[in-house]
């Protein structure tokens, strides 16, 4: 019995220790509920967020990107330790890395909106969030068109649209320039080598098969389903391709800069086309996606630049 | 007691009596089938060459190309076989070594992933990768001194006053497994995103990065690994009766240990090294050749080895071509076939 009692006094007592954490923790901001606008992100989710937002976390470097680029880099309070351009970047406060971002130190920055890209897949994370009152705006870019859209979408967020609908004009000329320059090449066959050992290639849903298609390649794995395949070594052989891409440097390092094994005897190979390409340029939909698609078609096509 | 056990050891069982011919016509078996699988999976793969001209130049052992175009001749010579004949070696190493620890240990379960050896290969793996990234010799060395280290480290916390008993040396083992799971997830959370993702592929069990200069000496350890436990299987068959029993019959008791610790580490250090960590197939193949060939290691030991190439062999064509030209790590396949398999085999003892 007396058991019992105890545990009914412990009981209670937690329960009145979690009511004051709970209500301690409560954001005062939600007294303001009444200025709030509601945008879709990529994920179809409807986001409420405040009328103007001041306080941004982005947990990908393409979304840090993102933020600077529109010119809202003054109101970015933190990013992932991957996040390292522009240089002015660094400067801002560290919340862990995209698959381990920590909660408590994007909570305590008293942030109105995360920014998350789907590649880092936060379900759990997002919810606790939310029920903190954090708005999580979802961007999943497939193509650049996507990129685009996060652009202006981020722009409307942070109140830059102006800046945004700017930014997407300059990159959209650039755009065309390069599919104007290529349209009357033959596409080069293209094996894009994510890494070597084990051998991935990039598949149908990853970003830079579009990129690749408008920088006049074919690009070999473009049927493959997912975004990153695990691909077969003999199918990489027997596909013959023409021209290899090697996303390296930049934050990749000296990572992924030899051919895979498979692809020494390719006509690639043989023909001297391998050519590097920063990987921050193709790996982050992002608005130096166009440098990337400026760097793969210039490479592929040298004589439509001349 | 003493006279009851040699009994035991001179026929353990009726049906399952063993003679050297009885050993010789199962291996030969296996062997057979050993080759005619190594044969029909190099058929198979996600690019579809002409099956006359392949067994044609197959059988020319790649003298001839049989009408095979470059390509195809590569395909099936530079990339198809080498990882067959790594398979074959991984398999019949794992399986080896698993026979070895549980006719050592006289436990069913000890598997070397179980006993932590496998992590410590992996642990060793990881550290020539990220330190030592360029010289592909340092991975065997590296996994070979970790598996070492972690049977050594399992050895010693199962040492208790009244000597390593079965029960102790598992659960040390498994105290070592999981310490050194966090050792890898710590390390694997340290390197950078576009490592991690070849590495957790590489920790399933891959043998898509069949490197040329490793396979040799892989093939080279599993046989010599298989021959050496093989000769000592006299001594294991009286080690299952009790170590104080095998010590009356005139086994030496610390010396076949240790013989069986240092064989098996190098035999899961250097198919570690070679391919991750390929799960089950020290634990299914030698229940399987125990079930059907009776528990003489001098049959099980030979047989295992044999099946467990067998097994991955079969194991890793389908991880290569049942989503082609996509592909799975081999260590989901041997734990899809080998989990199943397992429970189905304790439900029939």
């Amino acid at each position: 019995m007396r058991i019992c009692r105890n545990l009914s006094v412990l009981v209670w007592v937690a329960v009145v220790v979690c009511l004051t954490l709970f209500s301690a923790c409560t954001p005062r901001g939600t007294a303001n509920h009444s200025a709030t606008r509601e945008i879709t992100d990529d994920a179809g989710r409807r986001v409420d967020l405040p009328a103007t937002v001041d306080r941004v976390i982005s947990l990908a470097p393409n979304l840090t990107e993102i933020v600077f680029a529109v010119g809202a880099g003054d109101r970015l309070v933190g990013r992932t330790s991957y996040c390292d351009f522009p240089a002015e970047a660094k400067a801002i406060a560290e919340v862990g890395d995209t698959l381990h971002p920590n909660l408590e130190r994007i909570i305590a920055l008293k942030p109105q909106v995360v920014l998350v890209s789907t590649a880092s897949q936060l379900e759990v994370f997002t919810q606790q969030l939310q029920g903190q009152n954090i708005a999580v705006f979802v961007t999943d870019p497939h193509d650049l068109e996507g990129v685009f859209r996060s652009i202006e979408r981020i722009g409307e967020i942070v109140g830059e649209k102006e800046g945004a609908n700017l930014l997407v004009q300059r990159l959209r000329e650039r755009t065309n320039a390069v599919e104007q320059a290529v349209k009357r090449r033959p596409p080069v066959r293209v094996f894009y080598q994510v890494s070597g050992e084990p051998l991935y290639t990039a598949g149908h849903d990853a970003f830079v098969t579009d990129l690749m298609r408008r920088a006049g390649a074919a690009s070999v794995t473009s049927d493959v389903p997912g975004a990153w395949p695990k691909y077969s070594n003999e199918s990489a052989l027997a596909a013959r391709p023409e021209a290899i891409i090697l996303p390296s440097g930049g934050s990749m390092g000296e990572a992924n800069s030899n051919v895979a094994e498979a692809l020494r005897q390719s006509p690639a190979v043989l023909r001297g086309r391998v050519y590097k390409i920063n990987d921050d340029h193709l790996a982050r939909p992002g608005p130096r996606s166009v440098d990337g698609l400026e760097e793969m078609a210039r490479a592929l096509h040298p004589d439509a630049f001349k | 007691m003493t006279s009851t056990a040699s009994e035991v050891v001179a026929s353990p069982a009726r049906p399952h009596r063993v003679t050297l011919r009885k050993t010789l016509i199962a291996c030969a078996v296996l062997a057979g089938a050993l080759l005619l699988a190594i044969v029909l999976m190099a058929l198979l793969g996600s690019e579809q060459l002409p099956v006359r001209a392949s067994l044609c130049a197959l059988a020319s052992f790649g003298t001839s190309t049989c009408g095979l175009s470059q390509d195809q001749f590569d395909i099936l010579f530079q990339i198809r076989l080498p990882r067959i004949l790594l398979a074959a070696a991984v398999g019949g190493s794992l399986a080896t070594a698993g026979a070895g620890y549980q006719a050592l240990l006289r436990n069913p379960l000890a598997e070397p992933y179980l006993l932590g050896i496998s992590n410590g290969a992996a642990v060793g793996t990881m550290i020539a990768l990220v330190f030592f990234g360029a010289s592909e010799w340092t991975r065997p060395i590296l996994a070979f001194t970790g598996a070492l280290a972690a049977t050594l480290a399992v050895y010693r916390l199962a040492r208790g006053r009244a000597g390593a008993t079965p029960e102790r040396l598992i659960l040390a083992g498994v105290i070592v497994t999981t310490f050194l799971s966090s050792v890898i997830v710590f390390v694997t959370v340290l390197m950078d995103a576009t490592r991690i993702r070849s590495f957790t592929f590489w920790l399933l069990g891959d043998l898509s990065g069949t490197s040329k200069a490793l396979l040799p000496v892989t093939i080279i350890i599993a046989i010599a690994g298989a021959l050496a436990l093989t000769l000592h299987a006299r001594s294991l068959n009286l080690l299952m009766l009790g170590e104080r029993d095998a010590f009356d019959l005139g086994v030496e008791v610390g010396r076949v240990r240790i013989v069986v610790f240092l064989v098996a580490s190098l035999l899961v250090g250097s198919s570690v090294a070679a391919s991750g960590s390929v799960g089950y197939v020290g634990l299914v193949v030698p229940h399987l050749a125990r079930l059907s060939l009776g528990s003489d290691n001098r049959l099980t030991i030979p047989a295992a080895a044999l099946g467990g190439a067998l097994f991955v062999i079969v194991a890793d064509t389908v991880a290569r071509t049942v989503i082609a030209p996509r592909e799975l790590p081999v260590g989901a396949i041997t734990a899809l076939i080998g989990a199943p398999l397992f429970i189905y085999l304790l439900r029939r003892a």
